[in-house]
């Protein structure tokens, strides 16, 4: 028996196009992500790789309901029972985030600039476990410590701290929680090449730890290729690829995926990096 | 910031201080304006006589020097000032009044003089500065009354000021809500919002407003007609506020933070109240103090004209009313001393906002 944490299935999202003007109107829409099906197995990575504006992060978004779904179903296991992420209303989520947590790309957006760490990382505590206030200081140190802060970082602000410090706050409040399924959105992309190492090792041992499910949106082929089972390659919108990571980068069998992978530079300089021409390729 | 490390532990509020006090400027607007709302709250105290008191030796009279060296050339440690004499010009019956040696008027501080109600509160006769019974002082001169002028832009820096904060702060009220609820729920009606503001944007402000205020019954007490200016003013000045509440509003709901705030299964009211409204504080203040020099201003502007405030009530363009002629220029220059006042607030008050908004700005300083 499989035990996949999320299914998803026939998944798009949908955004209006408006007319500007003194009575906008929709004259059609675009479609980000269209009719896309995969399923994550507890305890495993998938990736999701693509390029820029090919809807992956759209698509994690859509997932958590950041933004509303078109159609389709996205199936998650939690503690209770199986639901459909895209059945319920908002309220209805809020008890369920405990579960799901996301980690932003983006350090610097992602934490509030306005409050100190200690609160950052508290806050998922006080919105889902307002009633273990005493206990929350304790909670919020142990946590820092397993991501490998100190905690006379408690009382300071974010801009005090690196950008691999802060990535290091944002999955602390992403995990406090202890949730089953964390989405990575290019989680490491915007950090130095150390510092994103480091970061990628800290969340394989967290998994280990914890027994987390990651999905990890990338747009770097290597960091899939290093930290994920799984993989979906995803263009305009569509899922072109998908499988185990060991046969998309070894036998790739979509001219997409022949694409980003005739991208990766070699660690060898003398190899000179030759992408393959996009227009000799049938992409579609 | 030259070293992030020393900054490591403050608030963005403490950070934001500290870029406010480099401000030099900004900051010596700041302590003159915080003077001036100190003088007109206790405008009673400070004031040497009461704005509607008439010295009947002095009509028209120009501004006395202050001596501490009297015309024998002896010291006085108490300055003083001279009294009026006064002559008439034969030819072209002005009224010239030269300083006669032999009335030395002692000033006093902190001493008994007229009587007055602090804040109608209880009964009071100590001022900051006065003279004795009989004698009289005019730092800035009197007006056709023989009002004391000096007194009366204290009296009247009451109510000029006051009605630049109350309007603001309803201004505020109007605009954070009106513009919150645009930027929040946008959609159908952020679009008709924002079609009422263009169009009460769009249309003459001053003519409105003398409409408006020439509405106001006459009948009304003085306390009804200010309170009425106040909220003319700030109908049509929530409109600016309101739009830069809802672009504000827009912009940060599409934070990252706010956006992991969300995702953290955070309510609507703890993210507008805990992460929406922290972040925009600093710009909404600084709009307001902006705000303020206008509101003042138009609330001179139509004292002057004759449609806002009204005799009895004393304040900055009441006063000006007096200067409405061309003959005040040659004859009693004095009588512009409150333009000179409504002029400096403006500038300080534009002043301190700049500080403000550079010191507020988060692009302005820490990159680490």
């Amino acid at each position: 028996m499989t035990d996949n944490i999320l299914e998803v299935n026939n998944f798009s999202v949908k955004f209006p196009l408006m007319k500007r003007g003194l009575l906008s109107r929709q004259v059609g829409e675009f479609t980000a992500v269209n009719n896309v099906s995969f399923s994550v197995q507890r305890g495993s990575s998938l990736g999701i790789v693509g390029e820029s504006g090919s809807g992956k992060t759209t698509l994690v978004r859509a997932i958590l309901r950041a933004i509303d779904p078109a159609s389709g179903s996205a199936v998650f296991q939690s503690h209770t029972g199986a639901v459909d992420l895209c059945q319920l209303s908002n309220k209805a989520l809020i008890p369920l985030r405990m579960q799901m947590q996301m980690i932003f790309q983006d350090p610097f957006a992602s934490l509030n600039p306005r409050m100190k760490v200690a609160d950052i990382v508290s806050e998922p505590l006080v919105i889902h476990r307002p009633e273990q206030h005493r206990e929350h200081r304790q909670m919020v140190i142990h946590m820092l410590e397993r991501v490998g802060l100190e905690a006379d970082t408690l009382h300071r602000f974010p801009h005090a701290f690196s950008g691999g410090q802060r990535q290091r706050i944002g999955i602390a409040r992403a995990l406090i929680l202890n949730p089953s399924l964390v989405i990575c959105d290019e989680a490491v992309s915007a950090l130095d090449v150390s510092v994103q190492a480091q970061v990628l090792n800290l969340l394989v041992d967290l998994q280990q730890e914890m027994n987390l499910t990651y999905i990890f949106v990338a747009h770097d082929l290597n960091v899939v290729h290093h930290f994920c089972e799984q993989a979906l390659v995803m263009y305009h919108g569509s899922v072109v690829e998908s499988g185990p990571v060991e046969q998309i980068f070894t036998s790739p069998r979509h001219d997409y995926t022949r694409l980003l992978l005739s991208a990766i530079p070699s660690l060898d300089p003398d190899i000179k990096l030759s992408p393959l021409d996009r227009n000799s390729l049938s992409l579609e | 910031m030259a070293n992030p490390e020393l900054f490591k532990d403050l608030s963005s509020r403490r950070l934001t201080w500290l870029r406010f006090k480099r401000h030099k400027l900004a900051l010596v607007s700041g302590g003159f304006l915080i003077f001036l709302y100190f003088i007109a709250a206790f405008c009673e105290f400070f004031a040497p006589y009461e704005p509607n008191w008439r010295n009947p030796k002095a009509i028209f009279a120009p501004p006395q020097e202050i001596h501490f060296i009297d015309n024998q050339g002896d010291f006085h440690f108490r300055p003083f000032v001279y009294g009026y004499s006064l002559t008439i010009n034969p030819e072209t019956w002005v009224r010239e009044y030269t300083q006669d040696p032999q009335q030395t008027h002692s000033i006093y501080f902190f001493a008994k003089g007229q009587k007055y109600q602090f804040w109608n509160l209880f009964s009071a006769e100590h001022h900051f500065i006065t003279t004795a019974s009989g004698q009289y002082l005019h730092l800035f001169g009197t007006d056709k009354l023989g009002r004391d002028i000096f007194s009366r832009i204290i009296y009247g820096a009451r109510i000029s000021l006051s009605l630049g904060l109350i309007g603001v702060a309803l201004t505020l009220v109007l605009g954070v809500l009106i513009g919150g609820i645009a930027g929040y729920v946008g959609g159908r009606i952020d679009n008709l919002i924002q079609r009422i503001i263009e169009v009460l944007q769009s249309i003459p402000t001053l003519p409105l407003w003398m409409a408006l205020s020439a509405a106001v019954p006459v009948h009304w007490s003085p306390l009804g007609v200010y309170f009425s200016i106040i909220v003319i003013l700030s109908f049509i000045q929530w409109t600016g506020l309101a739009r830069v509440v809802r672009g504000r509003f827009l912009a940060l709901r599409e934070e990252d933070f706010v956006v992991a705030a969300r995702l953290l299964g955070a309510s609507q009211l703890r993210i507008i109240t805990r992460h929406l409204l922290p972040s925009f504080m600093s710009h909404i203040i600084t709009t307001a103090t902006l705000a303020i020099p206008g509101m003042i201003l138009a609330e001179t502007a139509l004292s002057f004209l004759g449609v806002g405030l009204r005799a009895p009530v004393v304040s900055w363009g009441v006063l000006l009313q007096q200067a409405q002629n061309f003959q005040v220029i040659v004859l009693t220059p004095w009588l512009l001393l409150p333009g000179i006042f409504v002029i400096l607030v403006v500038i300080a008050f534009n002043l301190l906002g700049d500080g403000l908004r550079d010191a507020a700005d988060p692009y302005g300083g820490h990159q680490s």
